[in-house]
């Protein structure tokens, strides 16, 4: 297989190791540290389409997936941080106020 | 020699991927999360994406990760609080498994699809590694200005959701 | 100046030589800065310093040679100390810390230029471990994974000193790595590369960088300091309020990889700061050219040999230049007090930031002006 091909592969498995960490752990950190590698898998794939085909494109889509990362993380963090002084949890199984 | 090279980072990224998601300490899965960007990094160096590799060191290692671990440090969640699972139930795990198959499916039939989709796309640029931060640039500057300034917009207006939310908690 | 048509056995020799080279170089500036150091910080505050130890006790009887030896005897020391785990920390991040900080300082120092390219057998060698085409980008990469060092130290070392002081260090690394960036890309407005070669070789037909960019000379000093955690920025160790910070639960050669780190740091910095505003290795006012045909005057040599002699000389301006920032860390390291941590923030956020933000966008303008 070729580079870029591999890239591909390696990008969708990254990818399903993202989404397990999203789904199906309940820590909110981790939740978030499975966004990050959803989003890098997600650059992974276009910095090797971008080889495949042969123009700069893909590149650079990876800036813009890395902006929106950092958005991500700071709203998030903030969050993370706004949850824990209210209910002194990050179990995202703990929020159940809305259940009432 | 550089397949082999990719291939092994790429597995080893893998690997660090997994053992991650299945850590308890969310320190060391921070840390793990690091190495795997640094690692996909030099996955990107050897696809001569030269600068996207800096920016992924620099931005995502340095900047991003950095924010990361100082609020899990400053929360200082002691790990037995640290649940590992969610109350799960088997539809979500069915799910995962079906998500999962249908990837493997389309990716084993798809590899060859995007030379198909885009045969020799219309804006070719040199690729030599020695010009990769000009020509990315240039692009980015071109064709992709308005995307780049609404993304500049976006991550001002995330700034200042962020300030919000830390001086609303103050206010308690 | 491409090194891709060379077999792989010669690439890697050469590239195993020239990483030897610079660490020869940047490992050398911490025993040598220490005792830079407190000599200086003795005579400026009218003590004695470390006199003593010399190298050779018994010719200079007494007197020690400046005690020159003592840098030795410290390490020697050290490496004599017990490894030790203190109870209750974090034994892997415990142990991971010191290597990341002295890994990444030693990783960042590769991508520093040494000298002219050179031509063996009619190929180009650029002297410098790592030619990527993102040029001292690589180096600001390396840098900015070293604040996890102090992070992990921090944190593993399970205390509370040792934990503020991480938290602080990480928050004031982010803080100042912004500005740091942005006083960065005015030169690299004005010379149009990443590539510090090339920047060092526009510098020598033109100007030095800090008269086209004197406002990011300013800023990149300044966030130097904050960098490497030396005063007035040392809030990470700050002894009269943290103990140590996050060095209170380290010894013996642990402790002595973070005191490497921050040294070879220091040069490293002092080193691009060099490249980047002060010529580099390049003497002022000699391009490359003149100085090769100087020296086969003098020495009636062939270029192939003379060429090293430019090397050395190279080499030499660029240690002397570094030299001279180092020597600014030692006299302003007790020349000022150490910051308020609300002052350092606000100085990072509330100066240095928008100071840097208005000079890239002036420098582009008046760049603007004056190409289109």
């Amino acid at each position: 297989m070729s580079l870029p091909e591999l890239g591909l592969l390696f990008s969708v498995l990254l990818f399903l190791i993202g989404l397990f960490a999203v789904m199906f752990r309940s820590n909110i950190l981790f939740q978030m540290m499975g966004i990050e590698l959803l989003l890098n898998a997600a650059n992974l794939a276009f910095v090797s389409a971008s080889k495949m085909v042969g123009n700069l494109d893909g590149q650079v889509v990876v800036f813009f997936v890395m902006t929106i990362a950092a958005c991500e993380a700071a709203v998030g963090l903030a969050l993370v941080v706004a949850l824990y002084r209210e209910r002194s949890t990050t179990e995202t199984d703990d929020l159940t106020l809305l259940r009432g | 020699m550089t397949t082999f090279v990719f291939a092994f980072l790429g597995i080893l990224a893998l690997f660090l991927g997994v053992f991650l998601i299945t850590r308890r300490n969310p320190v060391a899965a921070a840390m793990l999360l690091i190495s795997d960007f640094v690692i996909l990094a030099v996955l990107y160096g050897l696809l001569d994406a030269h600068f996207a590799a800096a920016a992924q060191v620099i931005v995502y290692a340095g900047a991003i990760m950095v924010v990361f671990v100082f609020l899990i440090m400053m929360l200082n969640i002691p790990n037995e609080q640290i649940r590992f699972t969610r109350v799960t139930n088997i539809e979500w795990l069915l799910a995962f498994v079906g998500i999962v198959a249908a990837v493997i499916v389309a990716q084993a039939s798809s590899l060859g699809w995007l030379q198909t989709a885009f045969p020799n796309a219309a804006r070719i640029l040199p690729n030599a590694p020695s010009e990769n931060t000009r020509n990315v640039a240039a692009l980015m500057f071109t064709d992709y200005l308005w995307s780049f300034e609404l993304v500049g917009f976006l991550i001002i207006a995330a700034m200042i959701g962020a300030v919000v939310i830390a001086k609303q908690g103050r206010k308690h | 100046m491409t090194e891709t048509n060379m077999p792989i056995i010669v690439q890697t020799i050469a590239t195993v030589l020239k990483i030897f080279v610079l660490l020869g170089i940047a490992l050398q500036v911490a025993p040598i800065m220490t005792w830079i150091e407190r000599r200086q910080m003795a005579v400026t505050q009218r003590r004695l310093g470390p006199n003593r130890v010399g190298i050779l006790p018994k010719l200079f009887n007494n007197w020690g040679f400046f005690g020159l030896g003592q840098p030795l005897a410290d390490a020697v020391k050290l490496l004599f100390k017990e490894d030790f785990f203190p109870e209750g920390v974090h034994k892997t991040f415990y142990f991971l810390a010191p290597v990341i900080i002295s890994t990444t300082a030693m990783m960042c120092t590769m991508g520093i230029p040494f000298g002219h390219s050179v031509v063996v057998f009619g190929q180009y060698i650029d002297l410098r471990p790592v030619s990527l085409d993102v040029g001292f980008l690589f180096l600001f990469a390396m840098s900015a994974l070293g604040v996890y060092g102090v992070a992990l130290a921090g944190w593993a070392s399970n205390s509370k000193y040792p934990l503020l002081g991480g938290l602080r260090s990480s928050a004031q690394m982010i803080s100042y790595e912004i500005s740091m960036g942005l006083a960065l890309i005015p030169p690299v407005l004005i010379f149009g590369t990443f590539d510090l070669q090339k920047i060092i070789a526009l510098q020598a037909q033109g100007f030095w960088g800090i008269f086209y960019a004197p406002v990011s000379f300013l800023i990149f000093t300044v966030t130097m300091f904050a960098e490497t955690n030396r005063l007035p920025f040392d809030l990470a160790e700050g002894e009269s309020e943290l103990v140590a910070g996050f060095l209170t639960e380290y010894g013996g050669m642990r402790w002595s990889q973070f005191f490497l780190g921050e040294y070879t740091m220091m040069f490293t910095l002092s080193a691009l700061s060099t490249c980047l505003f002060l010529g580099g290795y390049e003497l002022p006012f000699v391009t490359h050219e003149m100085l090769l045909s100087f020296v086969q005057k003098l020495t009636t040599l062939d270029v192939a040999f003379a060429q090293w002699i430019v090397v050395l000389i190279n080499l030499g301006v660029l240690i002397l230049k570094s030299a001279f920032f180092l020597l600014l860390f030692a006299q302003v390291r007790f020349t000022l007090p150490r910051f308020r941590y609300d002052q350092l923030m606000r100085l990072g956020w509330k100066v240095l930031l928008p100071i840097a933000l208005a000079n890239v966008v002036v420098t582009a303008i008046v760049l603007g002006f004056i190409r289109f």
